[in-house]
């Protein structure tokens, strides 16, 4: 299944908001949340981080992970935060007007 | 965004080059991928291979990745930047408004240093530096006869130049001669200043013709046809560029043709228009009537062209050597054509250059200590600042962005000041300084005074900034201007107020020096009269005014109109007056004895010029109605000639002879002196007088020839009055005659206007420098007493009389002034050895002059310091000891 266009952008954010991450764990975590249902090229997280950073919504810098490995680690910045939160508050609107439509029954017309 | 990373001291965002960074990031991804697959069991080699398919296509994403990062790092960089300039010019504005008075000390400061120096400056390089409007004209010279022993230099002598004509030293070589004359034939009269030239002027000068030819050889052949040349200006003007052979014109009594025309902007010498051929075959190696130009071969120096001609003019003047000794130059004197024409303006330039680079060093003496004062009082705004988290490269911006928006208003005004200068410098009355008025604005003149002026701003200004980002804001904060004492700053600002008093004293001496000598000058005994006085110069049509007994004829008629008029006091004629160049030098010999002969100016005047020109009768009779032509022919001598050369005995009825003076000796070999004048000085007026001879016009009506000086004295205000009563007289006589009118007040302003010129810019300076001291000093203080104003009002709570207060503050000030006053006064007595051949009448170490000068500064500056000294103790104790 194909993400949504801009969906990518809400579930990174997400993902950072427990706390500083690099690439790879993101995508391992996105993938294990989803379940594997949306087909993303890892590769494809990249370029979506680089504009949350050049947006300003979070922050990257250079660090070492558990193993010993050099990796870049993102942060969610107080912006990044905002922003989420408002993505989310309509996420939740957006699926609930969606879910209510879909699962009704019969209208009255 | 947290400085620190995330762990240990790994590469940071922005410090690798971003494809760098790229690369690494998402090669870590694949690697962290295959690491696990590779736990997970996969052969190492396939699992790299897996972990880049899950990658997808990484050279695409990398490219995505840069872009995107360097797009965006250089919209926020310049995001940031602009955003961060704004912030500092407002807030810049903002602190500078809040201090108008520092604001405009600063920017008056500024416009003042850059100003004066930028005008001057470009006058000094458009009279002395600037190259003169002829090709490659570094290579014309100017050369003159040179007596080494007497330390005298003269023109030349015409046989002596067709001899210099050999020097191999010379591309070309040239004679000239010049004078004012009338010329007639078109449809009115008009002077014209005509110079007669050898063969090689045109190469000299490498000028070609407008139209028609150059002086060609032929021209100079002894019985050639008479031609000349004009220039374009008068070709336009007074023949309308009508074709050359249509023109009439007559010069002298004959009628030359015009065979070219010299472009306009060419005007050597002495911005002539008409140029003719010189033809003189004069052998006298002392006829000294010529000016010589040339132009030096390839690669031979001024000093090589000197020696060799310093030879050959040895050489032709041995065998003449012992008879004539004092009017044989054996030497010469060679210098560029430049310097010759600005000689005179040279020294009184270099002084101005002088005074104007002191104005420029108080100007940043003065910009330095209100900035380190002006600093100061901010170190406490910039430590809260550095507290609250600005970098300490953000307050230097900061302080940089202030400084720079002085400067940058300071150099704007300043170049205004500069034009304004230079438009009231070049119009200044009576100034007749040669090229002054082609001079503009120098625009590297503009810049080097910006920019020294602009950097002394901004280094001040940054002081504060370097001496506070050393120390911990918090540091400062609990220091700084807590009751301080005398130290701190002023241990800064006492050297600065100290200079600049040292170097606005030098310049107030200078200038109180050349004042007093100035009006010396015009003090001093002339031996002449100048109020009332009006001459014109005039020269007859020798074809009307054939016979000399014709010239005679119209000048008694005309004096006897003159001299028959209410309106008039005395009416003369003389063959020149003073100060209008001096006269013609001769030699005579006396009481008939060849080896005993005296050199004088030689002067041919109606008996009436000693009245018209109040020059006092001593002894003897002026000239009258007895001094006929056929009559026993007479003199009178100046009274230093008298006592020059016949010491202690009476003068009247002692001969003298004029040898080759005029053609009058041939008939009569002596005349018999008549009476003795008073000395006027007829060249210039702080010289010793030169002893005259005077003959009558009646006797010697050739040498008044053409070219006469009419001098009426009236007791009239209105000197226009006076030359109206002339011109009416003269056009009644004859009305061809176009007069030149000029008081004798006016002569004495443009023979002044030099040292004029000079007195008044020095003392500009001087005032400059003044008002700019005082502004130094009182902005120091005014910032000394702002920092103490805690002290203050505890002093006075505690009792302190305001007066005694007061004084503390002024004794404070004036230390550092009368510190500076000291070191003026030697620099005054130092530099007062290069006044001194300026000065006249007046020694450079004059004590009254250099008192007054001290005397002057002195109240100036205890005036700047004493205005902040009282507001200090206006201070309410209460209110002062709340404030910081």
């Amino acid at each position: 299944m194909d993400l949504i266009r801009g969906t990518l952008d809400v579930l990174l954010l997400k993902t950072v908001s427990w706390g500083p991450l690099h690439g790879y764990a993101i995508s391992k975590s996105i993938r294990s949340q989803t379940a594997e249902v949306f087909k993303v090229e890892e590769g494809a997280l990249y370029p979506a981080l680089r504009r949350l950073e050049a947006k300003g919504l979070v922050t990257a810098n250079w660090g070492t992970t558990d193993t010993g490995r050099e990796a870049k680690f993102y942060t969610l910045t107080a912006q990044g935060r905002k922003r989420l939160k408002l993505e989310v508050d309509s996420w939740g609107r957006y699926v609930e007007a969606m879910s209510r439509v879909l699962h009704a029954t019969r209208p009255g017309i | 965004m947290p400085k620190r990373p995330l762990h240990g001291d790994r590469p940071r965002v922005g410090q690798l080059p971003i494809d760098e960074d790229v690369r690494r990031e998402l090669q870590s991804h694949v690697r962290m991928c295959a690491a696990e697959l590779e736990q997970q069991g996969w052969d190492p080699s396939e699992a790299l291979r897996e972990a880049e398919r899950r990658f997808g296509n990484m050279a695409e994403f990398s490219r995505e990745c840069s872009d995107i990062t360097r797009s965006g790092d250089r919209a926020v960089v310049r995001a940031g930047r602009v955003d961060a300039l704004r912030q500092d010019l407002r807030y810049g504005l903002r602190i500078l408004k809040s201090a108008p008075a520092f604001a405009a000390l600063a920017i008056l400061t500024l416009a003042l240093g850059i100003g004066a120096n930028t005008a001057i400056f470009s006058v000094v390089y458009g009279v002395l530096l600037k190259p003169l409007p002829y090709e490659e004209s570094e290579r014309i010279v100017w050369v003159r006869e040179h007596q080494p022993a007497r330390g005298r230099s003269m023109p030349i002598a015409m046989a002596n130049f067709l001899d210099w004509t050999e020097a191999r030293s010379f591309e070309a070589i040239a004679a000239y001669g010049v004078w004012t004359q009338t010329v007639r034939g078109g449809e009115q009269p008009y002077r014209a200043v005509v110079a007669q030239v050898t063969e090689g002027f045109a190469s000299v000068f490498r000028i070609a013709p407008l139209a028609g030819r150059l002086l060609d050889p032929r021209d100079y052949d002894a019985g050639a046809e008479p031609v000349v040349l004009i220039g374009e200006d008068l070709w336009t003007r007074e023949y309308g560029r009508t074709p050359l052979e249509q023109i009439r014109l007559e010069m002298s009594g004959v009628s030359p043709r015009v065979v070219g025309v010299l472009p306009s902007g060419f005007d050597y010498p002495a911005r002539a228009v008409i140029w003719t051929a010189a033809k003189d075959d004069n052998t006298s190696r002392s006829a000294h009537n010529y000016s010589v130009v040339a132009r030096l071969a390839d690669d031979v120096t001024v000093a090589q062209a000197d020696a060799e001609l310093d030879a050959l003019q040895s050489r032709i003047t041995a065998d003449v050597r012992g008879e004539d000794d004092e009017f044989i130059a054996e030497a010469v004197l060679i210098q560029p054509l430049r310097e010759s024409v600005s000689s005179g303006s040279g020294r009184s330039l270099g002084l101005l250059f002088g005074a104007a680079g002191l104005v420029l060093l108080i100007g940043c003496a003065n910009l330095a200590s209100t900035l380190l004062a002006r600093g100061s009082v901010r170190s406490r705004e910039l430590s809260v600042r550095q507290a609250m988290g600005a970098g300490r490269s953000r307050l230097v911006r900061q302080l940089l962005t202030e400084s720079g928006l002085l400067a940058a208003t300071g150099a704007l005004v300043g170049l205004a000041v500069a034009q304004g200068l230079l438009v009231v410098l070049k119009s200044a009355e009576g100034v007749s300084i040669p090229r002054l008025e082609d001079v503009a604005l120098d625009v590297r003149a503009l810049a080097f005074t910006a920019v020294a002026s602009i950097l002394t701003g901004l280094v001040f200004g940054l002081l504060p900034a370097l001496r506070l980002s050393r120390a911990e804001p918090g540091q400062v904060l609990r220091s700084e201007d807590r009751s301080q004492g005398s130290g701190g700053g002023g241990n800064i600002w006492g050297p600065l107020v100290a200079a600049e008093v040292a170097l606005a004293f030098v310049l107030l001496a200078g200038s109180f020096l050349l004042m007093r000598s100035f009006q010396s000058v015009l003090g001093a005994e002339k031996g002449f009269r100048v109020e009332g006085v009006m001459t014109a110069d005039i020269d007859l049509d020798p074809a009307r005014y054939a016979e000399p007994g014709d010239q005679i004829r119209f000048y008694e008629e005309l004096l006897t109109n003159l001299n028959g008029r209410g309106d008039v006091s005395a009416a003369g004629i003389v063959t020149s007056v003073p100060l209008s160049g001096g006269l013609p030098n001769g030699r005579l010999e006396l009481d008939g004895d060849l080896s005993k002969h005296a050199t004088a100016g030689y002067a041919v005047a109606s008996g009436s010029y000693f009245d018209a020109m109040g020059i006092p009768l001593l002894q003897g009779r002026t000239f009258d109605e007895r001094d006929r032509p056929e009559s026993g022919h007479v003199a009178i001598v100046s009274r230093s000639f008298a006592d020059q050369y016949w010491p202690g005995e009476s003068v009247i009825g002692k001969q003298v002879t004029g040898g080759g003076m005029d053609e009058f000796w041939e008939e009569r070999p002596f005349a018999t002196v008549i009476g003795v004048v008073g000395d006027a000085r007829y060249s210039e007026l702080v010289r010793a007088p030169d002893p005259v001879a005077y003959f009558p016009f009646s006797q010697r009506p050739r040498r008044l020839g053409g070219a006469a000086t009419i001098v009426a004295r009236s007791n009239a205000e209105s000197s226009a009055a006076l030359s109206a009563t002339l011109r009416e007289a003269l056009r009644s006589a004859d009305p061809s005659i176009p007069p030149r009118f000029r008081s004798m007040e006016d002569r004495l302003r443009g023979s002044v206007s030099q040292r004029r010129f000079t007195m008044a810019l020095i003392g500009a300076f001087a005032l400059v420098a003044l008002i700019l001291a005082g502004i130094g000093i009182y902005g120091v203080v005014s910032f000394a007493v702002a920092r103490r104003r805690r002290e203050m009002g505890i002093r006075l709570a505690l009792g302190g009389g305001k007066s005694q207060i007061r004084r503390m503050v002024q004794f404070q000030s004036m230390r550092s002034v009368l510190l500076g006053s000291l070191a003026g006064l030697a620099g005054a007595l130092a530099l007062g050895r290069l006044l001194e051949s300026t000065l006249f009448g007046v020694e450079p170490t004059d004590p009254l002059t250099l008192g007054l000068a001290a005397v002057v500064l002195l109240a100036v500056a205890w005036g700047a310091a004493t205005i902040p000294a009282i507001r200090s103790t206006r201070v309410d104790p209460m209110v002062a000891m709340r404030s910081d």
